[in-house]
């Protein structure tokens, strides 16, 4: 049972997750640019951090993943197959995408259970979903799920009921639940405190490295962006400013990325200002 | 009509005593010309207030041998209510979310349906009444489908305006996670805005209660039903009875429901 679970919750073999941003543009109707020619190209199972001031279009690259935001120009597209505007071939998409937000976006009155199972709502049946009866196979996922955050034991607790970094844990298991090729986590750590910041950013790490998800992740501390980043991409006004390996980026290059000096604004850790 | 529901603040007038005083002229010349159209005169009202009296003396006391009759009817009033409340209760939650601007799938259809929940709310449940009355005869189903009608008026109204108030974030996770737009409305949105829903369903339940008692007045049976033969009867201790009982359940009746409703919000 234990194993066909775990079995369930392992994204098949040759999952993908390849995405490809190919000359893309993004103007919002403001005038202001979100994203500008940008040429990316990420493969399966890497682990990304993407930093930049705020404004600088970290979120618009994530959510132009998931077609949240819809390129004004240009291409994106998810192993070889360019995201859909709308309709059906979205919502199949979205079911291989999954998105971990700053504020939860949990469904505070329900179970943790409940909001795992939002995740799997893209595998279920209208009439299924709406009587709230979900197969035994979806609830195993679900479990699974939230073994892997370690939460399993607050399965029939209110959400409202966690701690900002259980609630966190929630988000991530809701995207496990979909079993995807790809995780966006869009500044997951922002409303948390410096200990459940690592606690999180190290589940982040785990499971890109246990399951090969491709993960992208939106950073503004630098400090963290060093200390899990495989690969760091630097935005400035929707631009591509920087990308490279994490083991090499310096204190010059986000100097660039930030167009200013760096601060220990821009860290999570003082010793870390200390030592560089 | 779709109009009816925008409220806006008015600019402050400015402090002009000319201003005030046309106003005022205007407001008397008005009441005045109305009280003549309706052929209002102190004169009458005064000798008529003996009549009045009368009519109080003859009313007391209330006929307390005749309480033991006036529950069926009574409870019949209280069914009318819940079967009105419930069914009502039911139909508007898709006009509700239909209603909601930043739920609705479509403008045409948000239009539609505003336009239809304006319709319901802007006839009078004496007109639903008549309409069912004449459907399926005078009596309490009528008085039922009438209230249920009035119910779906009164909620979607007012629990559009919560959805359009809530946080548009989780509708946009439960989206992003691959959910249909059915799926969002009942894992995101609902959830959200619940306790209003449940607040504004008692509150159409007592709406309802007082509702059936002036339908029971034109024939749908209930307690309305025998304060009017009472009346008509000239039996008018029992009349203050049942205006005196009445006044007992709807009172408590009102304060469990508000006592409910203060407790979920």
């Amino acid at each position: 049972m234990s194993d066909d679970s775990q079995q369930n919750a392992t994204p098949a073999s040759g999952q993908g997750g390849a995405i490809r941003f190919e000359k893309a543009n993004i103007v919002y109707p403001n005038g202001v640019v979100g994203m500008k020619d940008l040429d990316l190209e990420i493969k399966p199972g890497e682990f990304v951090v993407i930093v930049g001031s705020s404004g600088a279009g970290k979120s618009t690259l994530l959510r132009a993943v998931n077609g949240l935001n819809q390129l004004t120009s240009g291409t994106i597209s998810i192993d070889g197959r360019e995201v859909p505007k709308s309709g059906k071939g979205l919502r199949e998409l979205r079911k291989r995408v999954a998105m971990i937000f700053q504020d939860f976006r949990l469904v505070k009155r329900l179970s943790v259970m409940t909001n795992v199972l939002v995740g799997r709502l893209g595998h279920v049946s209208g009439l299924r979903s709406m009587l709230n009866w979900w197969p035994q196979s979806e609830k195993a996922i679900a479990i699974d799920a939230l073994e892997r955050v370690g939460i399993v034991e607050k399965a029939w607790v209110r959400a409202s009921d966690l701690s900002g970094g259980q609630q966190q844990r929630v988000g991530i298991a809701r995207a496990l639940a979909q079993q995807p090729a790809i995780i966006l986590a869009d500044e997951p750590v922002a409303s948390l405190d410096p200990v459940t910041t690592h606690q999180i950013m190290d589940d982040l790490v785990r499971i890109n490295r246990d399951l090969g998800i491709t993960t992208i992740v939106n950073l503004h501390f630098l400090d963290l962006a060093r200390e899990y980043g495989q690969r760091i991409i630097g935005l400035r006004f929707g631009e591509l400013v920087y990308d490279g390996d994490a083991k090499t980026v310096t204190d010059e290059d986000f100097r660039n990325i930030y167009g200013r000096e760096v601060t220990e604004d821009d860290v999570l850790d003082d010793e870390v200002v200390a030592e560089g | 009509m779709n109009a009816a529901g925008n409220t806006t603040l008015p600019t402050k007038p400015p402090r002009n005593w000319w201003l005030w005083a046309i106003v005022l002229g205007f407001l008397t010349a008005m009441t005045v010309w109305s009280g003549y159209g309706i052929g209002f005169s102190a004169n009458e009202l005064v000798c008529n207030i003996a009549g009045g009296s009368r009519l109080l003396e003859e009313s007391w006391p209330p006929d307390f041998s005749f309480l033991p009759r006036l529950i069926d009817p009574f409870m019949e009033t209280v069914y009318i209510a819940i079967v009105g409340t419930v069914v009502g209760g039911i139909l508007s939650i898709p006009v509700a979310v239909l209603a909601a601007r930043n739920l609705s799938p479509d403008k045409v259809t948000w239009f539609l349906d505003r336009n239809f929940m304006n319709i319901l709310r802007t006839l009078p449940d004496l007109f639903w009444a008549m309409l069912f009355a004449t459907a399926v005869g005078f009596g309490p189903v009528a008085g039922a489908l009438a209230l249920s009608v009035f119910t779906v008026a009164v909620i979607s109204k007012l629990w559009s305006e919560s959805l359009e108030s809530i946080d548009m974030g989780l509708p946009e996770a439960v989206r992003s996670a691959g959910g249909s737009w059915l799926q969002m409305i009942q894992f995101s949105a609902i959830p959200q805005a619940m306790q209003h829903y449940v607040s504004y369903a008692l509150y159409a339940f007592e709406l309802n209660i007082r509702a059936s008692l002036v339908l029971g007045l034109v024939g749908a049976g209930g307690i309305g039903m025998i304060l009017e033969t009472q009346r008509a009867n000239f039996e008018y201790e029992r009349v203050t009875l049942i205006i005196l009982a009445v006044l007992v359940a709807v009172l408590i009746i009102e304060q469990i429901s508000e006592t409910i409703r203060r407790r979920l919000t």
